[in-house]
């Protein structure tokens, strides 16, 4: 640990342009698919814009990882790979039981309400590419939609908006608006529109109307994310106020922005948390 | 159980260094989604891909894993934007507001054509790379240790978690949960499930912490590799070789307009 305070001010610089650039690698992605809209017509452009859609997501979404994960101490490091394998197992059981719901990131929103959004970049990428190397290599185009999870997710917990039990549905589902925007066009460039049995029946009756590919897709998301997105805060918010205070407010992140108010939420009515 | 693809086998394939077959990967996937002609990625499957699965003895499982992925996928799209395609002109049947175009069906082939490579390139990846080998030979470029320490270890935390959430499930099932019914009952099974799984996962975090920094996991300073992974010079020259290759597929195209 022999780092001078030069040489570690260098490197937050160096981290904050890291993160700085994959943000706006990510946004310039997505304006450049939907003001560009490159014209669908022409097969030949959905090739150019599935590369842009794919390329410029990942780098972007490798940028903020790589710029986050050097901030983060070693207590948050040792929890991430708990919540990555929530975000998969639960994940999975989910798909088994045969909810129409993913509840894949209850693990990465966790982590940004105890650590802060660079815990939640992490997760959420580490999410998608070890999901990639185990069951499915198509998570991987997707891991930029964690990613903005993550990001959110620690915002909103920065915002107070775990603190009461009636806000985290509504940052849930503001974060799921988002996440269909921004996934749209992987899954209309990249899989024309076809993730999945259901969705791709969605889209189709979308086009059928009128809609562009992009326009369906979007729509698509937007029918399915948001109360996704709703449900898996709620989770989230339930399964904090199950720990203990003590365990809750380890966390700088938590004690620093006081993510639970003062006191700890009560879970309230019949959908009391079993211990 | 175990949690990750990778079959161990003798193959000149397995014996490449990582690296390697990432860089030839994120190859194909670039040329094939840079070059907007169906044929290249067949040409890349059958040239390519094929050869390397039956070299690499893992051609059976390919396919297997490669199909259960692949099918669905390709069904609806064929049948979405064959039906439904907005750019569609020349009709091949109609059922009101259906109508089967060849420019769908074209579409579709596009598309098909790019997720098929995309797809049977990443598994082969997968099946003939041990994670460990790869996070190791990143390490050496420079990825950060913090990487490789956390997908390592969620590979290995998956099976035990997955063991940890159908005993609890187990357990609240002996005590009178019931598992199936409407959609909304099925969302309050989740939280006696999640409620114990996560707790108990989480409060063995403090300890590994606490042991990670005794051990100098914080440190900034270079590591050295435990186990080398073993590199050559043919291979240094063909990892650039499919670089410049891959930066090709995306300016021809550009320059010289779509093919």
């Amino acid at each position: 640990m022999s780092t001078s305070i030069a040489q570690s001010s260098s490197r937050r610089v160096r981290n904050t342009v890291l993160v700085a650039v994959g943000a706006v690698i990510i946004v310039a992605t997505y304006l450049y698919l939907v003001i560009g809209q490159p014209a669908e017509v022409a097969e030949s452009s959905t090739s150019r814009a599935s590369l842009i859609a794919m390329g410029g997501y990942l780098i972007g979404a490798l940028l903020l990882a790589i710029g986050s994960i050097h901030r983060l101490p070693t207590a948050t490091i040792a929890m991430v790979p708990v919540a990555i394998a929530l975000n998969i197992v639960v994940g999975q059981i989910v798909a088994v039981i045969g909810l129409p719901l993913y509840l894949d990131s209850i693990g990465t929103v966790l982590v940004s309400a105890l650590a802060g959004p660079a815990a939640g970049v992490v997760t959420g990428i580490l999410t998608n590419v070890i999901w990639g190397l185990t069951l499915s290599p198509i998570a991987l185009p997707f891991a930029v939609v964690q990613v903005v999870i993550g990001v959110l997710a620690g915002y909103a917990a920065r915002w107070g908006m775990f603190r009461r039990f009636y806000l985290a549905p509504i940052a849930g589902a503001v974060t799921g608006i988002v996440a269909a925007i921004i996934s749209a066009p992987i899954s209309a460039f990249v899989f024309g529109g076809a993730t999945g049995g259901g969705t791709g029946a969605i889209v189709g009756a979308f086009q059928a109307m009128g809609q562009t590919l992009l326009g369906a897709t979007t729509l698509q998301g937007l029918l399915s994310d948001p109360l996704d997105k709703a449900i898996t805060f709620t989770v989230v918010v339930l399964i904090l106020a199950a720990m203990p205070g003590r365990f809750r407010q380890r966390f700088p992140f938590v004690r620093e922005y006081r993510v639970f108010g003062k006191t700890s939420p009560k879970p309230t009515g019949e959908v009391a948390v079993e211990r | 159980m175990t949690s990750t693809l990778y079959l161990d086998r003798r193959s000149p394939v397995h014996r490449l260094n990582p690296v390697t077959k990432l860089v030839a990967m994120l190859t194909i996937v670039v040329i094939v989604f840079a070059v907007p002609l169906w044929w290249v990625a067949g040409l890349i499957v059958v040239g390519v891909v094929v050869p390397a699965a039956v070299v690499a003895h893992c051609g059976g499982r390919l396919l297997s894993l490669s199909l259960k992925l692949l099918l669905p996928i390709i069904v609806v799209l064929v049948l979405v934007q064959g039906l439904t395609f907005p750019g569609g002109k020349t009709v091949l049947a109609e059922w009101g507001v259906l109508a089967l175009t060849t420019e769908g069906l074209l579409f579709a082939l596009g598309i098909g054509s790019r997720i098929v490579c995309l797809v049977l390139t990443s598994v082969l990846f997968v099946l003939t790379t041990h994670p460990g080998d790869l996070m190791g030979a990143l390490t050496e470029r420079g990825m950060s240790p913090k990487f490789s320490y956390i997908i390592s270890s969620t590979l290995q935390l998956i099976p035990a978690f997955r063991d940890r959430a159908d005993g609890i499930l187990l357990a609240q099932q002996a005590r009178g949960l019931a598992v199936k019914g409407s959609p909304l009952a099925r969302v309050k099974v989740m939280m006696p499930l999640l409620g114990p799984l996560v707790l108990g996962m989480f409060t063995d975090v403090e300890e590994r912490s606490t042991a990670m920094e005794a051990r100098g996991f914080g440190s900034a300073a270079r590591r050295t590799a435990l186990i080398p992974v073993p590199d050559s010079t043919a291979q240094r020259v063909s990892r650039w070789l499919m670089l410049v290759l891959a930066v090709a597929a995306i300016v021809v195209p550009i320059v010289f307009g779509v093919l």
